[in-house]
């Protein structure tokens, strides 16, 4: 292969070193723009008993003001219609959106919005999960039973949305076989995705009452089918055009902002942009689900898993969104990457009265292998075996099942990764020191495929250009691009691929679930197929050779054995537009893949200062299962930064939240890690080319990241001997853990 | 409604400007706003994440937390003016060769970080580098590739 395996660089690279492209908040147009602020509700639950906008469309500058008023009353979900877009009986999370106004500019606005008068009367709030499914916990949502939901949602109770068994084998017959049982609880708490860029629309409303919005979205066929949904517009009134995106890691796929934008562009005339600030992000944006886990887990002596239980609650907020994504995810990973007979899952899924949590990098992944992984090292400590042999013997292989998985898996390299991790890091030949301790965990990963289609055309100059409507978070542009030229025997720069809007692009899948180059990857390397073969088409006719008897290589198609019979893909571009087929272009689809494993091994070095907790990470070693990387520059990129925002939910990262406001919305209090405390991250790929999937590439944006919690507190077990259950490890809880074992040691 | 605007003069990317602008407005508004110099970046407005960074008479300074006002009389330099006839700043092609931006968002501000280093320490250390980024948050690389970057334009400078 010539261009896939390249390391090069993204396509779209020298726009952004030089400041040219354009995010969400950079759109400027021509017409002026109004600047758009909400009203959010100060309470995490309250009845509103009435609104009085009066005084703020009466404030000079103000353009317009919309409440639930302005909207139809449609209530929507992916999965359960449980939410309205303007709140109008009931406010159910602080931020909950009740009015947005338009305004000449940021001063009126927000002067505007203060002169919104609304009265509540407070309900008692829950933010834990656990707490809102106590028996005669007050109703976050009294009128549930006559929503419309999926019939997937089963087991709606009280505040419970969702609740799932999931059951393979016999655990009470596997418990009975065990020989030792371990039972342990955990918790992981809120994480925000905290992309650098916050949440920023534009909108405007033609004559027509057609629709745009410039968003930086990860989905904007989400995005596209939300606003028609909400507006009540057909499909072809709404045009999405996404910008370049500061970074989504899975908290820029539902509609935030873009419906009161274009409310707010309607009822003014005008264009309307709105910037969430960053505080507002970390309050009302899709954060990480908390999570409550209970791991049951009963083993022979020798480490041999015979059964396991597992209990999850999620916390997923006001509103289910898109919780059941991250239920949904669950029941899949929450054994672990290991072949266990006997296996029964329950998942809850709770409303809470704070931000409905979407998907991040791996959803549930990081919650479940802290818990998952953090138990597999207590059982090896306690069986006297070794971390890795330990895993080595119940690491799943080719053919092998885990529930709802479906099927028996294949493309599986479990063992292959965690030998990898493990030879890198030395992990036989180390040296005890004080302080100091080593971590290993695994992180398991499905990667799955949707719907997509894209296309791809040749120029009349040999040049190809790619039609995809894909968002670029990971490089899946730039790979689309390495596809392309790897099939057409043409260079990168030979290819043009940059992402198409809504109005233009063939439906295109979201970015998220490690599946965006599986999926848009196979439906562009397929009509790449489908433009050689008719590049070979025209150059039979006019090379008088058979088309089988064609290669297509080095910007050239010719007849096998003599070169010097040819023509340039540019003439074969300029003879279509007169030969009988007409211009060589294809755009092709592919639906439903196979779920497939992509294992992460992780092994880290710690030392934990004693005196105060701290943990400083020395070193880091991360192997991952990738099938092929189309572009290794991409794939590292996408490792390191996957650990480093993992140490982030391991060491600092948490929402901590009273009465339902987060007390630390901001970069100085909420500690995602900085260049100081990042450590190198050595990358080591595992590369066998998988089943399917173009030129065999898996997935790889979100896997790296599943392992670090559980990795790091493995690491501060072995240094210091405490285990911290509950996430972040942070040098209180160390400290404190420290003393309470050094009391009673 | 009528407010009370002031006039300024400013020089930006050797381009002077003299403008009516709010007491109130910060620089990052009015390099963004005013003279549509989009490629410095807003992450926080509190002069916490860095994407905002620029050089003010030779100073590095988030213009999130800078009046424009602050700046009257100021010669100031943004990602925009890094570059000269087409020709990259070495930075800029390191960037891009080592996979230092991803989603770039952060890159400006990133980019403007490690030129005033390397304006005034040509060959620094990586710890050097580390330092000098603190101030400006990444969430897609790890930085790793970020020192690489700024390692490789010091010695190409």
């Amino acid at each position: 292969m010539k261009v896939v395996g390249q390391g090069l660089p993204r396509v779209e690279i020298l726009e952004k070193v030089t400041g040219e492209s354009v995010f969400g908040a950079d759109v400027r147009l021509a017409a002026p723009i109004l600047i758009g602020k909400i009203l959010g509700s100060p309470h995490a639950h309250a009845r509103i008993k009435s609104i009085d906008a009066r005084k703020a469309e009466r404030l000079p500058g103000v353009k317009a003001v919309v409440t639930a008023q302005d909207l139809p009353p449609v209530k929507y979900g992916r999965f359960v219609r449980d939410e309205e877009y303007f709140a109008h009986k009931k406010v159910r999370l602080v931020g909950d959106k009740i009015a947005a106004v338009a305004a000449i500019d940021e001063e009126t606005a927000e002067e505007a919005i203060k002169l919104i008068k609304v009265e509540y009367e407070v309900l008692p709030h829950f933010t834990d999960g656990v707490e809102a499914m106590r028996e005669g916990a007050a109703l976050i949502h009294e009128e549930y039973d006559q929503y419309q939901a999926l019939s997937m949602v089963e087991g709606r109770k009280g505040n419970i949305c969702y609740h799932k068994q999931t059951v393979q084998g016999d655990t009470n017959r596997g418990f009975q076989e065990a020989e030792r049982i371990f039972e342990h609880s955990f918790y992981a708490p809120m994480v925000h995705q905290t992309y650098i860029e916050p949440h920023a629309a534009l909108a405007r409303v033609d004559a027509s009452g057609k629709a745009t919005v410039w968003v930086p979205t990860q989905a904007q066929f989400f995005i596209r089918a939300s606003i028609a949904e909400i507006f009540q517009l057909p499909l072809i009134k709404v045009r999405v055009i996404p910008t370049e995106i500061g970074g989504g890691f899975g908290g820029k796929m539902l509609p935030t902002i873009e419906p009161a934008a274009v409310a707010l562009a309607r009822k003014s005339g005008m264009a309307v942009q709105i910037v969430m600030s960053r505080a507002e992000d970390f309050q009302v944006a899709n954060p990480r689900t908390p999570c409550h886990l209970r791991y049951k887990t009963g083993v022979k002596l020798d480490g041999t898993i015979v059964a396991r239980e597992v209990e999850l609650v999620f916390g997923t907020g006001a509103y289910c969104g898109n919780g059941l994504v991250i239920c949904q995810r669950a029941e899949m990973l929450a054994s672990g990457p290991y072949r266990i007979p006997n296996v029964k899952i329950d998942l809850f899924c709770a409303y809470t009265n704070h931000a409905n949590c979407g998907p991040y990098r791996a959803p549930s992944g990081p919650q479940i292998s802290f818990a998952s992984e953090s138990q597999i090292d207590i059982i090896a400590r306690e069986l006297n075996l070794d971390p890795v042999e330990m895993r080595l013997k119940n690491a799943i292989e080719e053919g092998d099942t885990t529930p709802a998985c479906g099927g028996p898996l294949k493309s599986v390299h479990a063992k292959e990764t965690l030998l990898k991790a493990a030879e890198a890091a030395g992990w036989k030949e180390r040296r005890r020191e004080k302080n100091r301790g080593r971590g290993i965990a695994l992180g398991y990963w499905l990667v799955g495929g949707m719907a997509s289609s894209a296309g791809v055309k040749l120029n009349e100059d040999g040049t190809a250009t790619v039609m995809t409507g894909v968002i670029d978070l990971s490089g899946t542009v730039t790979s689309l691009g390495q596809i392309v030229a790897e099939v057409l025997g043409v260079e990168l720069d030979d290819v043009h691929v940059r992402t198409a809007d809504s109005d233009f692009a063939p439906h295109s899948t979201i970015s998220a679930g490690s599946q965006a180059l599986r999926s848009m990857g196979s439906a562009t390397k397929w009509a790449a197929e489908e433009v050689k073969k008719q590049i070979m088409e025209v150059a039979a006719d006019k090379l008088e050779a058979e088309v089988s008897d064609l290669v297509v290589e080095g910007k050239r198609v010719y007849v096998k054995g003599s070169p010097e019979r040819g023509l340039s893909l540019g003439q074969v571009g300029q003879l279509s537009l007169t030969h009988k087929r007409g211009p060589i272009v294809s755009i092709q689809s592919v639906s439903i893949f196979p779920n497939q494993p992509a294992i992460s091994a992780h092994v880290t070095d710690v030392e934990v200062n004693p005196e105060t907790g701290a943990v400083k990470v020395l070193r880091y070693v991360a192997a991952q299962d990738v099938g092929t990387a189309i572009n290794p520059l991409s794939v590292m990129g996408q490792v390191q930064g996957a650990v480093i925002q993992g140490l982030g939910q391991a060491l600092t990262e948490e929402c901590i939240f009273q009465n339902g406001r987060m007390l630390n919305p901001g970069f100085l209090d909420y500690k995602i890690f900085s260049s100081l405390d990042a450590p190198r991250v050595e990358v080591h790929l595992v590369e066998h080319a998988a089943e399917d999937g173009p030129f065999g590439a898996k997935g790889i944006g979100e896997p790296s990241i599943i392992p670090v919690p559980a990795a790091v507190a493995n690491a501060v077990y072995d240094a210091v001997g405490v285990r911290i259950s509950d996430l972040p490890l942070t040098a209180e809880k160390i400290l404190m853990a420290i003393q309470e074992k050094n009391k009673s040691g | 409604m009528a407010r009370r605007t002031k006039r300024i003069r400013v020089t930006v990317n050797g381009e002077r400007y003299e403008k009516e602008v709010s007491p109130s407005k910060s620089l990052l508004d009015f390099l963004r706003m005013d003279l549509n110099l989009t490629g410095t970046k807003e992450g926080c407005g509190e002069g916490e994440c860095g994407a905002c960074s620029i050089i003010m008479n030779g100073k590095l300074v988030d213009s999130c937390l800078i009046l424009t006002v602050e700046a009257d009389g100021q010669k100031i330099q943004t990602i925009e003016g890094i570059s000269r006839h087409d020709r990259l700043h070495p930075l800029q092609k390191a960037f891009a060769e080592k996979g230092a931006a991803q989603c770039g968002y952060c890159t400006p501000g990133m980019i403007m970080a490690a030129k005033y280093l390397l304006d005034h320490n040509p060959s620094p250390t990586a710890e050097q580098v580390l330092k000098a980024i603190a101030g400006n948050l990444c969430r897609c690389t790890g930085y790793g590739s970020i020192v690489d970057a700024v390692l490789s334009a010091a010695k190409e400078r």
